[in-house]
């Protein structure tokens, strides 16, 4: 008994170290423990500016422990460089929320030049249509691995900005588990969420709050004013994205739609892969894309009076 | 030597050659037929001017406008700056010392214009002349110190008019007939009366501060900390003008001579010290390897070569403000590390052209906030997140003819089977603009089964007589 009680005891001290290194309270415990003041005042220090910001979505905001952290790393990994379009996406449709959620600093992208030779470089007009003003995003571009990691570090320590987009292509060597310990100690020091872009990239052990893994989605189509969609179009976009790294036991898979519109996430549902239209037929005849640019030609307009003479 | 007038003839002499009687012109053959021992090297201009250079860049801790002349000689506009250095015989004493420390022999002369000055160090004793004395140290010197040509010289001398003393007297109409206005306007110059302006190498800074160091630093937080004490020092002008630096050069003198420069930009007006000298932080930690401190710096100068209204807000209790100026801060810091083209924001075109419609202007330089025009372009389809620098081209096995979207296509080796697609969007080329190889775009938005999003366009048309078109991808979606 008298063992087990000492057992216990250093479980909770452990317990305690370990939430101590990682900055964060152990609310059933920190009320008992003697060092509960210390905890308490850093807790009252962090609780007067916002750590957490919901997404709206109760199912996914219990998953993220009440919603995306503002002041740490946040890893969106894709497996393939094929799917850069779709973390991409899901990193700046975070930036463009934390934006509509009343912050006016501008969004930095920190680009890698691999990348941009392979997926391209952000388009300041998809940007905008995207739900980001163009005119409020800043893009570097440092040559080197080292440059990009204390242009982060600066950003970070600067506070002045929204979001930063930190985009890496695969696991590269020199940036470990050190690097990404360090970038989260600054982005905790000063409030500033990081979101780390990897590309192409395996699991890696990181100080990241959560790692989602981004892959595409069929969109749904386009929603016609009354509620119905327009079959053939695609409509905002859907990230499969699964929940890697997080306090949960297991895995979550989800898919996640971006209205950039609204500025405003929603649950997307598997459904919409099979209500799609476009099933391959046995005779496919001429089938038409859905107009984009504008309507085939102008209707004539007025009524007929006279017709052209035939002779 | 070198090849002048057709001939290989000798450009400079040693002192050696000097006493033996060579003469600067000779030929070389002629020379060397005098002393057979003659060792000559051929001369390298470029290395000349870049000595020259060197030199002129050492002058500038005497004054801001130092102007090269010709291939051997410095003139500097030292109006106002004596004082500094404890008068005109100390400052040329100073200059003297200076260089023939360094192993040069130099003649140096301080008179009330260029041509008199000129004229002083290569014909007469060089030295200090008073304004009173111009015409009198002026009238001994041969011609050939007027800075005329050389037929003009001849011209002259065969009249019996060898010295400048002669011909001040003689009646001016008379002589600019014969020999042209060219002559009295270097007489003119010589004795002053008519003025004449040197161009500076550099441009002129609008302020200056330096400091002279008695002990010289070679640890970079020395000459930080330095900097901080000058750009101090410059506060008080930039507030009086109502200005603020935007971009700064901090000039290192070392010891032996070499000079530094280093230039930071601001993105936006500066005067606070301590801002100005972790700028110059940040430039000294990129430019690290290449700034060789060796027995340390004696001389540090700080100008302003751009400057701009500072524009002094009240900050309100939000502290937005704070936010404002750290985000400044953070951009001058990256480009005075990274360089300007580092940090870069869009600016959006005029254009219907995907690839022109938007420019990346280095964050710094732009202007903030960047100005909505009002008649950019509005797509009226989606647009990428991410456009690709080129269109890639694809092969597209089957596509809907005349002006469908393609079927299957392969792209980077892999064959996406296309799900769903949006589209045309005719993007015809601007007329205004002449293009070689300028044709119309049909655009298409795809989806494929797995849920990838691609910007994909057509070039050309399908018909029976036509080339076939090409099919690019030039970007992705979301």
């Amino acid at each position: 008994m008298a063992n087990q009680a000492a057992a216990q005891e250093r479980l909770v001290a452990l317990r305690e170290q370990i939430a101590r290194l990682e900055g964060k309270t152990v609310p059933a415990l920190g009320a008992a423990l003697p060092s509960a003041a210390e905890f308490r005042t850093e807790w009252q220090r962090d609780d007067t500016r916002q750590t957490r910001l919901p997404l709206d979505i109760p199912r996914i905001d219990a998953l993220l422990e009440g919603g995306l952290p503002l002041d740490g790393i946040t890893e969106i990994r894709s497996s393939r460089m094929a799917d850069a379009g779709a973390a991409s996406g899901f990193a700046l449709s975070l930036a463009a929320y934390i934006k509509s959620r009343g912050n006016a600093a501008p969004v930095l992208w920190v680009g890698d030049v691999v990348c941009a030779m392979e997926a391209g470089l952000p388009y300041g007009a998809g940007l905008k249509q995207f739900g980001l003003q163009p005119e409020d995003f800043l893009y570097a571009s440092p040559r080197k691995l080292a440059d990009a990691l204390w242009l982060a570090e600066a950003a970070l320590a600067s506070g002045a900005l929204a979001a930063t987009i930190f985009e890496i292509p695969g696991n590269p060597k020199h940036f470990g588990l050190t690097e990404s310990r360090r970038l989260s100690l600054r982005a905790k020091a000063s409030g500033s969420p990081l979101f780390l872009l990897r590309h192409g990239g395996e699991e890696e052990a990181g100080s990241a709050c959560f790692r989602f893994l981004t892959e595409p989605a069929p969109a749904l189509g386009r929603r016609l004013p009354d509620g119905s969609m327009l079959g053939g179009s695609i409509g905002h976009p859907v990230f499969a994205l699964t929940l890697e790294k997080s306090r949960n036991p297991a895995p979550f898979s989800f898919l996640l739609e971006w209205n950039p519109h609204d500025r405003q996430f929603s649950l997307g549902d598997r459904a919409a892969e099979h209500t799609a239209p476009r099933q391959p037929k046995t005779n496919p005849g001429a089938r038409f894309a859905a107009s984009s640019d504008r309507p085939d030609r102008k209707e004539i307009m007025g009524s007929v009076l006279a017709y052209d003479r035939a002779s | 030597m070198g090849r002048r007038e057709n001939a290989i003839r000798l450009t400079a002499l040693d002192e050696m050659a000097e006493r033996r009687g060579l003469k600067r012109g000779q030929g070389l053959a002629e020379a060397r037929a005098m002393f057979p021992d003659l060792d000559a090297i051929d001369e390298d201009e470029a290395a000349d001017h870049a000595l020259l250079e060197a030199i002129a860049d050492w002058c500038d801790r005497y004054t801001p406008l130092v102007a090269l002349d010709g291939r051997d000689g410095l003139f500097l506009d030292i109006t106002g700056c004596a004082h500094l250095f404890g008068g005109e015989e100390a400052l040329i004493r100073d200059i003297l010392k200076g260089l023939f420390q360094m192993g040069f022999d130099v003649r140096a002369a301080i008179s009330p214009s260029p041509g008199l000055s000129w004229a002083s160090c290569r014909y007469g004793r060089g030295g200090v002349i008073e304004e009173e004395m111009a015409e009198a140290s002026l009238a001994p010197l041969p011609v050939n110190a007027l800075r005329l040509e050389e037929k003009l010289v001849t011209s002259l001398s065969k009249l019996g008019l060898k010295r400048v003393g002669d011909l001040i007297h003689l009646p001016r109409a008379p002589l600019a007939r014969r020999f042209g206005a060219q002559l009295l306007f270097r007489l003119d110059q010589a004795l002053g009366s008519h003025e004449e302006a040197i161009s500076p190498r550099r441009p002129v800074v609008v302020l200056s501060a330096e400091c002279r160091l008695a002990e010289p630093v070679q640890a970079e937080e020395h000459v930080l900390e330095w900097t901080g004490r000058i750009a101090s020092s410059l506060t008080e002008s930039l507030d009086a003008r109502g200005v603020g630096g935007q971009v700064f050069e901090l000039a290192l003198f070392r010891v032996d001579g070499r000079v530094f420069r280093i230039t930071a930009g601001a993105s936006k007006p500066l005067r606070d010290p301590q801002r100005i000298a972790a700028l110059f932080g940040e430039r000294l930690t990129a430019v690290h390897d290449d700034l060789d401190a060796g027995f340390g710096f004696e001389l540090l100068r700080l100008n302003v070569l751009q400057h701009d209204v500072l524009k002094t807000v009240q900050n309100d209790f939000t502290g937005d403000g704070e936010q404002q100026i750290s985000l400044a801060d953070f951009i001058d810091k990256v480009s005075a590390r990274l360089g300007m083209d580092c940090l870069q924001v869009f600016e959006l075109r005029q254009s219907h052209i995907p690839e022109r419609a938007e420019m990346f202007l280095p964050a710094i330089a732009a202007p903030s906030p960047v100005p909505e025009t009002g008649g950019i372009f509005k797509p009226r389809a989606d647009r990428p997140l991410r456009l690709l620098r080129h269109p890639e081209p694809v092969d597209v096995f089957a596509a809907t003819v005349p002006d469908g979207p393609p079927q299957r296509f392969r792209w980077r080796r892999v064959v996406h089977e296309v799900f769903r697609a949006e589209g045309p969007e005719r993007i015809s080329p601007e007329w205004w603009v002449t293009e070689k190889d300028a044709s119309e775009r049909d655009y298409f938005k795809l989806e494929n089964r797995s849920g990838q999003r691609f910007w994909i366009f057509r070039k050309g048309h399908y018909g029976p007589d036509k080339v076939p078109p090409t099919w690019h991808v030039h970007g992705v979606f979301a």
